[in-house]
């Protein structure tokens, strides 16, 4: 909120800070108002100020120069060289002297021009950073008083203060509110009414005593939703552009001025906080031939309501709203209608000062997306103790500006007055909670500078009751606030809180992905972060719920979506980490990157028709289960490095890597589920990822139309796995082996066998055959051409054998080796190579 | 053979070996030398044997001389052998020189997110004196996001922030306090716990993310107040930027909190001399506590007559481009490889 110095003066002594703006902001910081921005735009234009060309003439050594005397109101003239054309004798300009330093960093100085000294500089609006170009200097009315300093002559020595007012403070949405908060920070008595102000009232009252009486009869049906309604007629008002003064004032603070009636209103509300509301009189209809009507009550459902700017709404009948005899007139706090707004014609005004509640008003105003400065604060709550000073105010204006005359009496429906709460604030837990120990005395005078009256005074405790424009005061807690930053936060001591509880252990899910981040960085992968949504069709290119669901990656049920997204591309909640990390492998692609290792470990997410919650970590009717994927691209082409691999091999390594460092027991295997892989995966370079038995997800190259599509050059393989599934049983810790003291023998052979057959399938298979001596099988050498028949290929196999207990025999090693021939030979028909 | 005989011999066999031994090109040449004059089969043995054929008077004189040789010999070996072996390891230095400016083969080690960093960071120094992780769902109920925490329906602070839904009753958590309110209706207090992770506000420019992360700590206990919470921060800050920033409490306004206060602390780029981080203030904003909120107790079934609390939070990334000095936002969701590297 934009808020006035020179406003906020009226109600308190700030007069020693408009040279030192900054350090009021300061202490504003301090007490809980942030002060986003400081205009100061009379600070630029120190010795700037009105002159009179008493003289024109040409400049003796240039034809295009005029040469001026300039009466600044100093002793001297000043002599001054101009190469403007628009100025001739006699005209009010603005002259910077030296001293002054214009936008810009133009500092002016005495200088010679063309041999010619000039004391000075007339200035344009550009050199005033008012235009970006402008044409000639700029030539102010004539009755611009000579050797005023220019900021004051145009306005500017005023300082506005942006304030973000936080949302419990709607007392400070006002400069009489504000002025009431710097005064309590600043510990500064509150301004009395000044003489003019005071001239202004009595002279309204006095015209007031001798008019007509109220001509609106009003009927409150919904107490609940206005608590008070205060309306006074106003007659004869004459409708015009409103005094130089509060223009200037509206609209330094980013008010349009409309006209007089209109902005008395707003500029009421600017000073005290109270939106109030103008009917031209002759608009509200009244019963038949009775005096016209205003009826607080709420809309009829389906009703249709024109708001001032045109728009149409039809209402739910939740809105309260403001009605004649026939049709609603404005909705409550919110907008006027222009069936009975103030125009031009308007002689006769009935003025509205309420107090509605802030719950309805925000219903309404959040149903409509309409949001007023009126709705604003009434939705925060205003003042219900000062709608008749604010609506009495506003008459005084009317009647001082727009000769307007309030009616003698006015209506005040305020059936059940509010309560303020009485807090009990206990001295000892005032300073246990803040750390330190509060003096009753301190106490006493801060309660007084928050205008807080005290009830009762007690041994223990005192009882107090918060003035009514502090509508945020309820609680104990918010008097042990109020007093801590009243008296200073920087007042609270250090301490540390001691540790008396047993510590427990960090949820397991955040465990999990601690050890897999770990894990996965020490294999050489980069960690990835993307947004929980993305765009649907982009998902839709991979994701393939019945195929993810047999490969352990469960997605039951329908995706999410987002009710309000900024975007398509914010608009679902993701199923699958895949997406994310192929557009991070398009983004880095694109940029040269050619290639890399990523990883990311997340959420996904679907809705479950399941009303049961299936973790601590999702909610009933929606699952998030955890996921991990990885993605590879490229080669790292060193100088040491000179042989390529597939990319799907680093993920299979990598995952290999991982689930060993969980001491727990992978399979990599042939792709096991549908018929074909997921539409984006490879279907020669696929397989399914086993955990313990249990498939946990799957790996593969990209397709390569894929690839082709997305003008990805590199090799490129992605893999997703289920984080809940690989972390299941964790921790597991590693059991340690006995280390053999006899040597171990290595046992090569070269098999034969059809294409078909995988690696993996023989080595499991050798496995099952050596049984406890088996410390290791290798595959070494895959080969297919000369010597192997088409349609097969040839395995190189090495066994690793050693016993615990014994040297091993030539007759063991022979006999084990024959095992494994054998059952290779029956299940594959494999035949060792010669 | 007569004596003057084996002597003669021996005398030549001593005089031919010796110059060959300096003849010798390389060790290896030099040891089958060796081996020729010094072996067993070698010539000096084989002339040895003639040593029975002798008069037992003649025996020891030219047993002493052969052992003379033989020694000399030996010594003439060892000598040419060190100086053949100096030549050849200087040889071999010279032939084995290396560039080592040339790269050295890369060792695959990646990186953990900057994010995941920084809060692997935080609960580090956090779970020091006690706190652990809790974590909650990101698709939030209304109660746990909102009204729990003391943000009615129909009230300003929701305005506060700008919130994603997915239904009436469901939104994306704009913040990690949820977990509060789970933690607090499920554990038994005292309780002191860290909430990291993933929060959406529907709002994206130059300095937002729709899709940002938090940290947050809870302490409940039963006498807990506003200078603990400062003592809590001020450990925290010095461990997490390093000593000797200052740290400044400014009351501020959150519906779960009361008191609050913004935490600002000097601004460790600058150490508050002013400069482009901090907007030439010297003070940075790091977050947002207070003591907990009497009616967030209450609401999330604890007596808040018996229990008391505080509690703090901080933005992920805020901290992230405030420790590193990254200075774009948009950087911590493209995963650009050329930035996560710097994280090695």
């Amino acid at each position: 909120m934009k808020i006035s110095l020179n406003w906020v003066n009226e109600f308190v002594d700030i007069t020693d800070y408009f040279a030192k703006p900054r350090e009021l902001a300061d202490a504003l910081v301090a007490a809980g108002l942030e002060v986003e921005q400081i205009d100061n735009p009379g600070e630029g234009f120190h010795h700037v100020v009105v002159g009179h060309i008493v003289e024109l003439g040409r400049h003796p050594n240039a034809d295009k120069l005029t040469l001026c005397q300039v009466d600044t109101g100093e002793k001297m003239r000043r002599q001054i060289v101009c190469g403007a054309k628009n100025h001739k004798q006699g005209d009010k300009v603005v002259v910077a002297i030296p001293g002054a330093v214009l936008p810009g960093d133009f500092a002016i100085k005495i200088s010679k021009i063309r041999d010619v000294e000039s004391q000075g500089m007339l200035c344009s609006e550009s050199e005033l950073a008012f235009k970006e170009k402008s044409e000639g200097i700029l030539i102010l009315p004539a009755d611009a008083p000579i050797g005023e300093p220019f900021a004051k002559y145009w306005g500017l020595d005023d300082v506005v203060f942006e304030i973000s007012i936080t949302p419990n403070r709607a007392d400070c949405l006002s400069h009489l509110g504000l002025a009431r908060e710097i005064a309590c920070v600043l510990n500064r008595p509150l301004r009395s009414a000044s003489e003019s102000k005071r001239a202004a009232a009595k002279s309204a009252h006095d015209a007031a005593a001798k008019a007509r009486k109220n001509a609106v009869a009003v009927n409150v049906r919904d107490s609940n939703l206005c608590q008070r309604y205060c309306g006074r007629s106003v007659f004869g008002v004459k409708v015009g552009p409103s005094p130089a003064w509060m223009k200037r004032r509206l609209e330094s603070l980013g008010v349009n001025s409309v006209n007089n009636v209109v902005d008395v209103t707003n500029y009421v509300m600017l000073e005290r906080g109270q939106p109030l509301h103008a009917f031209d009189l002759a608009c509200l209809r009244g019963e038949k031939t009775g005096s016209p009507q205003i009826i607080v009550t709420r809309a009829q459902s389906g009703e249709k309501f024109k708001t001032f700017d045109g728009t149409e709404l039809t209402l739910t009948g939740e809105e309260l709203t403001i009605r004649d005899a026939d049709r609603a007139v404005a909705l409550a706090g919110v907008i006027g209608g222009p069936n009975s707004g103030v125009s031009e014609t308007t002689q006769d005004v009935f003025l509205e000062a309420a107090y509605f509640s802030p719950k309805g008003v925000r219903r309404t105003s959040r149903a409509h997306a309409l949001e007023t400065d009126s709705s604003y604060r009434f939705a925060r709550g205003v003042d219900i103790e000062a709608t008749l000073e604010a609506m009495n105010r506003a008459c005084d204006l009317f009647h001082d500006l727009a000769g307007g005359t309030p009616s003698s009496d006015f209506v005040d429906v305020y059936p059940n007055p509010a309560r303020r709460p009485s807090i009990v604030v206990r001295y000892e837990n005032l300073s246990q909670r803040l750390g330190y120990s509060v003096d009753k005395a301190d106490l006493g005078k801060i309660l007084e500078r928050l205008q807080c009256t005290v009830k009762e005074k007690g041994q223990n405790e005192i009882t107090v009751e918060p003035p009514s424009f502090r509508v945020d005061l309820e609680i104990e807690m918010d008097i042990v606030e109020e007093y801590g930053r009243l008296n200073g936060y920087d007042k609270i001591p250090e301490t540390f809180p001691v540790l008396c509880e047993r510590p427990t252990d960090h949820a397991k899910s955040y465990r999990s992905e601690f050890v897999v981040r770990e894990q996965l960085v020490r294999e050489g992968f980069f960690e990835a972060r993307n947004y929980a949504f993305l765009n649907p069709r982009w998902q839709s290119e991979f994701v393939d719920v019945a195929r993810f669901g047999k490969m352990g990656l469960a997605l039951d049920g329908e995706p999410v979506n987002v009710r309000n997204p900024l975007s398509e591309e914010t608009s679902v909640m993701r199923m699958s980490l895949i997406p994310g990390l192929i557009h991070n492998l398009l983004h880095n692609e694109h940029r040269g990157v050619s290639h890399g290792r990523l990883f990311e470990i997340g959420r996904v997410f679907v809705k479950s028709a399941d009303a049961k919650a299936a973790d601590v970590e999702s909610l009933a009717g929606f699952r998030e289960p955890h996921r991990l994927a990885m993605l590879a691209w490229g080669y790292e082409r060193g100088l040491w490095q000179k042989s390529d691999h597939p990319a799907v091999f680093d993920l299979k390594a990598a995952i290999e890597s991982l689930i060993g460092h969980l001491n727990g027991r992978v399979e990599i295997q042939k792709w096991q589920g549908e018929a074909n892989p997921p539409a984006f995966l490879h279907p020669g370079q696929t397989a399914t990822v086993f955990y313990e038995g249990r498939t946990i997800g799957f790996l593969g190259s990209l397709h390569p139309m894929l690839r082709e599509l997305h003008k990805i050059r590199s090799d490129a393989a992605i893999a997703e796995l289920d984080v809940t599934a690989l972390m299941r049983g964790q921790p597991r810790v590693a059991k340690i082996k006995s280390i053999s003291k006899f040597p171990s023998v290595e046992r090569d052979f070269s098999l034969v066998v059809r294409d078909s057959v995988t690696a993996g399938e023989l080595v499991k298979e050798a496995e099952k055959a050596v049984g406890p001596l088996l410390q290791a099988v290798e595959v070494f050498d895959v080969f297919r051409g000369a010597g192997v028949p088409e349609g097969c290929q040839s395995v190189s196999i090495r066994l690793v054998l050693q016993d615990l207990n014994a040297t091993l025999t030539e007759e063991t090693l022979k006999t084990t080796t024959q095992t494994v021939l054998q059952r290779l030979g029956q299940k594959f028909d494999a035949k060792v190579r010669t | 053979m007569e004596k003057s005989e084996i002597v003669q011999s021996a005398k030549s066999i001593e005089k031919q070996a010796i110059t060959e031994f300096s003849n010798a090109p390389s060790s290896r040449d030099l040891y089958d030398l060796k081996v020729k004059y010094l072996g067993k089969q070698g010539a000096l043995s084989m002339l040895m044997r003639e040593l029975g054929k002798l008069g037992a008077g003649d025996r020891p004189a030219v047993g002493q001389m052969f052992n003379e040789v033989k020694n000399r010999l030996e010594d003439a070996y060892a000598r040419r052998e060190t100086e053949l072996k100096t030549q050849e390891v200087n040889a071999a230095i010279e032939r084995e020189k290396l560039d080592l400016t040339l790269p050295g083969p890369k060792i695959a080690s990646g990186a953990a997110h900057p994010i995941s960093l920084v809060i692997s960071q935080i609960v580090e120094i956090l779970g020091r004196i006690g706190y652990s992780v809790r974590q909650g769902p990101l698709i939030e109920s209304d109660r746990h996001n909102f009204t729990a925490l003391n943000i009615p329906e129909d009230h300003p602070s929701r305005d506060l922030q700008d919130t994603f839904y997915i239904d009436d009753r469901h939104v994306l958590r704009t913040h990690t306090s949820p977990v509060q309110v789970r933690t607090m209706e499920n554990e038994k207090p005292p309780l002191r716990i860290l909430a990291p992770g993933s929060v959406f506000r529907c709002d994206s420019d130059a300095s937002h993310s729709p899709n940002f992360h938090q940290i947050e700590g809870l302490l409940i206990d039963q006498k807990v107040s506003m200078a603990d919470l400062r003592g809590t921060i001020s450990y925290f800050v010095d461990e997490f930027f390093g000593p000797g920033l200052k740290k400044r409490f400014r009351p501020s306004f959150f519906p779960f909190t009361e008191p609050s206060a913004e935490v600002d602390c000097s601004c460790p780029i600058c150490r508050g001399k002013g400069c482009r981080m901090c907007k030439q203030s010297g003070w940075i904003e790091i977050g947002g506590s207070g003591l907990v909120n009497p009616k967030v107790i209450q609401a999330c079934g604890l007596n808040p007559d018996e229990w008391q609390g505080f509690a703090f939070g901080f933005g992920v990334e805020r901290m992230a481009i405030i420790k590193y000095a990254v200075d774009d936002i948009r950087l911590f969701s493209e995963n650009d490889l050329r930035f996560l590297e710097q994280f090695q």
